[in-house]
């Protein structure tokens, strides 16, 4: 019966629940999924991480390469973001190249680095002028159930203080550069931008961390990004539905505290990779 | 080339760092036992991990981790078919897609699917196809996707073991399981299921008998779905190869068996904690 | 005015009274556009200052509707087609399908275009009355002339009154107002490139017409939300002016038209 509700009046099924301040997975509104973290499963990446937010599932992997920076900017390296939603995750997406949500995501992955400046591309220059790094950083969604925004930053960043980049030399007399794989480093993680989103039922209800469900019937998204010293990195809301100024503070102060959270879980399972070592 | 208007791009051109390291790589002796301790000219496979039905929104899936090779296949379907123009309509369509990810392999791969891609896409097809009951399906469609998320080696082998598993788990009618192995023909002596660097090896000096052989196999039917060989390989080689990778399958077997039952009954009886 | 009185049959050039329409209507714009320029010197003397900022609607003849905005250097080209028949694979059963594509000045569109195509489509889909138009199809294309920042919120504001030029119904209007946060704090509304890019955060809001509230929102940089409280207040004081000015313009091309 319950089944058949849902399937035919998905908007209804949905309302009942909201009415009584839950959802239909059993989660209050402002609730997140449970979040696992895994860290540098992938051996042949430089940095990854894999991220689970309930059934949502996102690794990033991290491949560090060598270029010419650009004249506008000699000193400083790249960091290309990219977010792939493969058919494999949902049926809702087609083989071929990304579509607009996979490319309109990694330009807000992009936007994120820039405002946070998590990494600074300063930082990515190995010699003035003539080499850097560039850190492309492929975030693959493996399971689609909503939310992949959230998941995302936080792979990346997990993935990011993964990433052990080998020590590079320039050669004086042949200006060649060399290469030391056993000698690796960390990147400086300067800041944790953490992504909070939200939809908006009915133009008024608010829920955190939306299923794929959710996200079809909601008629406004929205996507927070704080950082520990609780500064605003993207305020993104592509439109639907109008927000009050005290729901949008009621987002920020569950963004602030969900950021908290993220930052504890993925400095604990950094610290267990150690240990393990 | 065009340029990609679809990704964030980075400079126009980037080189691996791989190809700047200081010493050469070690070169991989060809007797004695394997880097990773395996045993040479044994049917001596990698354990494996197993599991099915991880992806919520597939109708099966199924994750293969063998060694540092990991695989994961996600079925969607049977639904209707997208293709009307098809002549032939009493059967089902199957279609695979087989994809890298970027950062699969020790050189980063590009976004594009290459042709290497394509191809194992169609054998992993022509492997499969044999096993799946598509008259049971008339005017549908069947999707199976395969993502590579770490390249150590064999992977269409596991590619094909992962995708017949999950086809299982997502019930589609099956003569038999397929389960995929690979040796590497090395001179006189060869590798199973060999690594990244064993696959990519050709040191030896003679260039005879030197090829790479994946076989598909129906275990319960004892028939063979898929054989793919390069290289120059004498018969009584091939012959004895063939027989090597069937061996190694049967070696498969009860695992892949095991993880099958296991997601039956989890799916008949599910655990209370979730 | 006077030329739509004229008996079509006197007419020699012109095929259709349409035609003469939309030529009273054009010039019509150009007196209204000039009127926008005057619009500029009022909002110099108040608190929130906008570049000089004007419009021109129904200026293309092919698509249903059509508009160009300027803001200061920044100028967008926005046309409407629609509703019209929509492919089988994009139907959506209970209402129209809204795209959005944006022409940059120069080559091809890439992610970043994609990404406010998105940002201009939600806010458009947000007070389009898109259920009046099942299975049908609404293409916007905005093509950019002159890029001197607030690009994107001069994207929402051609958008608006191409929309209102193809006469779809609406729940509400909307604009587009960008702020910049310089080194020091102040808040600049509607900068130019060489502002944008000296500005520490940068933020695009879309203020619907009816509550003035946040249709949507697009930032670059890093703010507190002290900063973030102020920008918005300020760009919906900005919206009041750009309303009246929608207001305005629409009721000099109708008084006269009609």
């Amino acid at each position: 019966m319950a089944a058949g509700f849902k399937t035919a009046e998905p908007l209804e099924y949905h309302r009942s629940f909201l009415k009584e301040n839950c959802r239909p997975d059993g989660r209050e509104l402002s609730e997140f999924r449970t979040t696992t973290l895994n860290i540098g499963s992938i051996s042949t990446a430089d940095g990854s991480a894999l991220v689970k937010v309930g059934n949502t599932t996102i690794i990033c992997g991290i491949k560090a390469e060598l270029a010419n920076p650009t004249v506008e900017a000699p000193g400083k390296g790249y960091i290309v973001p990219n977010v792939d939603l493969p058919p494999l995750c949902s049926s809702r997406f087609r083989p071929g190249p990304p579509g607009e949500q996979a490319q309109a995501a990694s330009q807000f992955i992009a936007d994120v680095i820039e405002s946070s400046e998590v990494i600074q591309t300063e930082d990515l220059c190995i010699d003035r002028g003539k080499l850097c790094w560039v850190l492309y950083c492929d975030m693959m969604c493996l399971d689609y159930d909503g939310n992949v925004l959230d998941a995302c930053i936080v792979a990346l960043l997990a993935a990011l203080k993964n990433t052990q980049l080998p020590e590079i030399t320039i050669n004086k007399e042949t200006c060649s550069p060399e290469l030391n794989l056993e000698k690796r480093h960390g990147l400086h993680i300067h800041k944790h931008p953490v992504a909070t989103s939200f939809c908006i039922f009915d133009d008024s209800i608010l829920i955190v961390d939306p299923t794929s469900e959710e996200e079809s019937l909601a008629t406004a998204e929205l996507t927070v990004v704080t950082d520990e010293e609780d500064r605003l990195c993207s305020l993104h809301k592509p439109g639907g539905s109008s927000l009050t100024g005290e729901k949008l503070q009621e987002c920020i102060n569950r963004a602030t505290v969900r950021q908290r959270e993220i930052h504890k879980l993925i400095d604990k399972v950094i610290y267990s990779v150690k240990t393990a070592q | 080339m065009p340029t990609d208007t679809k990704r964030v791009r980075g400079p126009e051109v980037s080189q691996s760092p791989s190809l700047f390291v200081a010493k050469p790589a070690a070169v991989l002796p060809s007797h004695g036992p394997r880097a990773d301790g395996r045993q040479r000219d044994q049917v001596d496979v990698r354990p494996v991990f197993v599991r099915c039905g991880l992806v919520s929104q597939a109708k099966g899936s199924a994750y293969i981790e063998a060694g540092n090779t990991k695989l994961m296949c996600c079925v969607y379907g049977p639904k209707e078919t997208e293709r009307k123009d098809e002549t032939d309509m009493k059967y089902g369509r199957l279609t695979t897609d087989m994809r890298f990810a970027p950062f699969s392999c020790p050189e980063r791969g590009s976004w594009i699917q290459g042709s290497q891609d394509k191809d194992l896409s169609l054998m992993l097809h022509e492997s499969l196809q044999p096993a799946v009951c598509l008259h049971k399906y008339p005017r549908s469609q069947i999707e199976i996707n395969v993502m590579v998320l770490e390249n150590s080696g064999s992977v269409l082998a596991h590619a094909v073991t992962c995708a017949s598993l999950a086809l299982a788990d997502a019930g589609i009618e099956m003569y038999d399981l397929v389960l995929g192995c690979s040796i590497r023909q090395d001179g006189s002596s060869y590798v199973v299921d060999p690594s990244y660097a064993e696959q990519n090896n050709c040191s030896s000096v003679s260039s005879e008998n030197q090829g790479g052989l994946t076989v598909a196999f129906l275990p319960s039917l004892n028939q063979i779905s898929g054989l793919q060989s390069d290289g120059e390989m004498t018969e009584e080689t091939l012959t004895a190869g063939v027989r090597t990778c069937i061996e190694g399958c049967y070696k498969l077997y009860p695992v892949i068996q095991q993880a099958l039952a296991r997601a039956v009954s989890n799916a008949t009886f599910p655990p209370s904690e979730s | 005015m006077q030329l739509s009185t004229i008996p079509p049959r006197s007419y020699v050039i012109s095929k259709s009274p349409s035609a003469a329409k939309q030529m009273t209507s054009s010039t019509l714009d150009r007196l209204l556009f000039l009127h926008g320029g005057g619009v500029m010197e009022v909002c110099g003397s108040s608190s929130v200052t906008l570049r000089e900022f004007g419009c021109e609607q129904s200026l293309l003849s092919r698509p249903d509707g059509s508009a160009s905005f300027i803001q200061g250097d920044t100028s967008v080209l926005a046309g409407v087609y629609g509703p019209a028949e929509v492919k089988v694979s994009k139907e959506i059963y209970d209402r129209a399908t809204l795209e959005v594509l944006i022409q940059p000045k120069v080559g091809l569109p890439s992610v970043r275009e994609r990404s406010q195509e998105q940002c201009v489509r939600e806010t458009c889909e947000a007070s389009l009355l898109l259920s009046l138009h099942p299975r049908s199809s609404l293409t916007l294309i905005l093509q950019v002339l002159h890029d001197d920042g607030s690009l994107l919120s001069c994207f929402l504001n051609a958008a608006c009154m191409a929309l209102m030029d193809a006469g779809l119904p609406m729940s509400c209007l909307f604009c587009g107002v960008t702020c910049a946060i310089d080194t020091d704090g102040q808040i600049i509304t509607d900068p130019t490139a060489a502002q944008e890019k000296e500005s520490r955060a940068l933020m695009t809001f879309a203020i619907d017409s009816t509550e003035r509230r946040v249709l949507m929102s697009s930032t670059k940089g890093s703010f507190s939300v002290h900063e973030l409280q102020q920008c918005i207040a300020v760009s919906q004081k900005a919206s009041e002016k750009i309303f009246q000015f929608y207001r305005d313009s629409v009721r000099r091309r109708y008084s006269k038209t009609l």
